[in-house]
């Protein structure tokens, strides 16, 4: 064997080929692109239609609710065994409370009206300015009318209970919002 | 129509030697504003921009007694209409183990120790604990009780404005900052020049728009009338302020941070009424 030129067995050396006889059948084999390409072509063709018939189907139909959580009553809650025992209210508890809310329209009533009213005289206090400064000079008012465009949006902290405490160290730690997001 | 112009001359003549102030007579001012739009020049009257810089409140207000009680009744109503949550029940029952415990006196002692069970009891305990620990600045601070109206940190439940002393004509007075329009600006660039110049460059507001809230328009006092100023009208801007640290500005000593209820003390009759017109109750 070892006498043998490596020119007697031209293919041995090759990887492309596992055995001498099946040398033609085996490079075919492998070779898949240069198979027929018509049958192929086709069935990729089919296939992406059959895709987007079913997609279509899809998008045709209604989209699914998003539940909301909310309303939504949690299982656990629904048996009666949480309801809260409390002595019945008295005639005096009753009557006390009708009479708290009445007075809370009439005083909930005054305040919307004083702050309408407040905000009557802003406006009116506005117009007279306008007004004061169109007698004066035009492009004055033309450029007060204008929009700031620099106005909105417009954010701002509200108050709080207390005033800020100097030199305050807040408590470490990172807030990992669960709630869970929907998509249609 | 002569009766009527010398007794209204021969009025304003007695005003003006007794103050000099600045008169300013809406109707009277009317009047002769329509008498002399015929004859005068165009633009009688000279133009401020004075700029209203409020400091919004830090801390909400204290309730009213009706939102007291109304505050009461709802917690109430809400805890009636409401069933036991978690912890509570888990409280009920290790309140409920303890008693049959007890009851029945050392039954369960192979259960009690080695185990050191934490109950519900204790763990509001130990919040409760932890909140009196924690102390919140006070809502009254120092500066309301030495009423020190130069600081900023007076009532912080309400709107404070500020005010200057300004010398307007002859006199001294508490105005708020105020400054002649020059021509080639808008009245709100007065009010921001104005408002730059009390309290340096660096202030931090947020102007509410391009209009003016308020006018307060005066007639000079017939000595310092000429032909061309009848009187000057004072365009109002307001502002909100945004840094509450102004460390590096004030350039004069005479200011002031005043609420609303105080203006009466410091602006004059006729000022104030335009003032607070445009100024909300809060």
């Amino acid at each position: 064997l070892s006498s043998w030129l490596p020119q007697m067995v031209p293919f041995r050396g090759s990887h492309w080929q596992s055995s001498l006889l099946g040398l033609r059948a085996s490079l075919l084999m492998r070779a898949q692109p240069k198979k027929k390409k018509k049958v192929d072509v086709k069935r990729e063709q089919a296939q992406k239609d059959r895709m987007k018939k079913k997609i279509k189907k899809l998008e045709k139909a209604a989209p699914e609710m998003i539940p909301i959580e909310d309303f939504i009553a949690p299982l656990k809650y629904s048996d009666n065994s949480r309801v809260r025992s409390l002595p019945p209210l008295s005639f005096e508890e009753t009557e006390r409370r009708v009479l708290l809310m009445k007075k809370w329209c009439l005083f909930k009533q005054k305040q919307d009206k004083a702050e309408k009213q407040a905000i009557q005289t802003l406006v009116a206090a506005q117009q007279e300015a306008l007004k004061e400064l169109r007698l004066e000079s035009e492009e004055l008012y033309q450029a007060a009318i204008r929009r700031d465009e620099g106005l909105f949006p417009y954010e701002r902290e509200g108050p709080s209970y207390s005033p800020p405490l100097p030199g305050y160290d807040p408590p470490e730690g990172k807030c990992v919002d669960i709630t869970k997001v929907y998509t249609q | 129509m002569f009766p009527g112009t010398s007794g209204g001359r021969g009025a304003r003549r007695e005003r003006g030697g007794n103050m000099a102030a600045p008169v300013s007579v809406m109707a009277a001012s009317a009047r002769w504003g329509r008498r002399f739009g015929t004859a005068a020049a165009p633009r009688p009257w000279r133009l401020f921009g004075a700029m209203c810089l409020l400091r919004p409140p830090r801390i909400t207000q204290p309730l009213e007694k009706e939102e007291e009680e109304m505050a009461a009744l709802m917690a109430q109503i809400e805890l009636e209409k409401s069933q036991y949550s978690d912890h509570e029940i888990r409280k009920l029952q290790e309140e409920e183990q303890l008693r049959r415990r007890k009851e029945s006196a050392y039954d369960d002692e192979d259960e009690a120790p080695g185990k050191t069970v934490i109950m519900a009891q204790d763990l509001e305990d130990k919040w409760e604990q932890k909140l009196l620990q924690f102390k919140a600045a006070p809502r009254i601070t120092d500066a309301d009780k030495n009423n020190d109206r130069m600081s900023l940190n007076r009532k912080l439940d309400s709107n404070l404005m500020l005010l200057v002393k300004q010398k307007i004509g002859n006199q001294q007075l508490w105005l708020l900052p105020q400054v002649e329009w020059q021509p080639g600006e808008t009245l709100r660039g007065t009010a921001e020049r104005a408002m730059a110049m009390f309290l340096g460059d660096r202030i931090q507001a947020k102007v509410l728009g391009n209009a003016p809230h308020g006018i307060y328009k005066y007639k000079y006092p017939r000595a310092i009338r000429t032909e061309d100023t009848v009187g000057a009208k004072v365009f109002f801007f307001k502002a909100f302020l945004q840094s509450s640290d102004l460390s590096q500005a004030e350039l004069k000593e005479d200011h002031l941070w005043v609420a609303k209820d105080e203006l009466g003390d410091y602006l004059k009759l006729e000022y104030l009424k335009k003032v607070n017109r445009f100024l909300l109750d809060l």
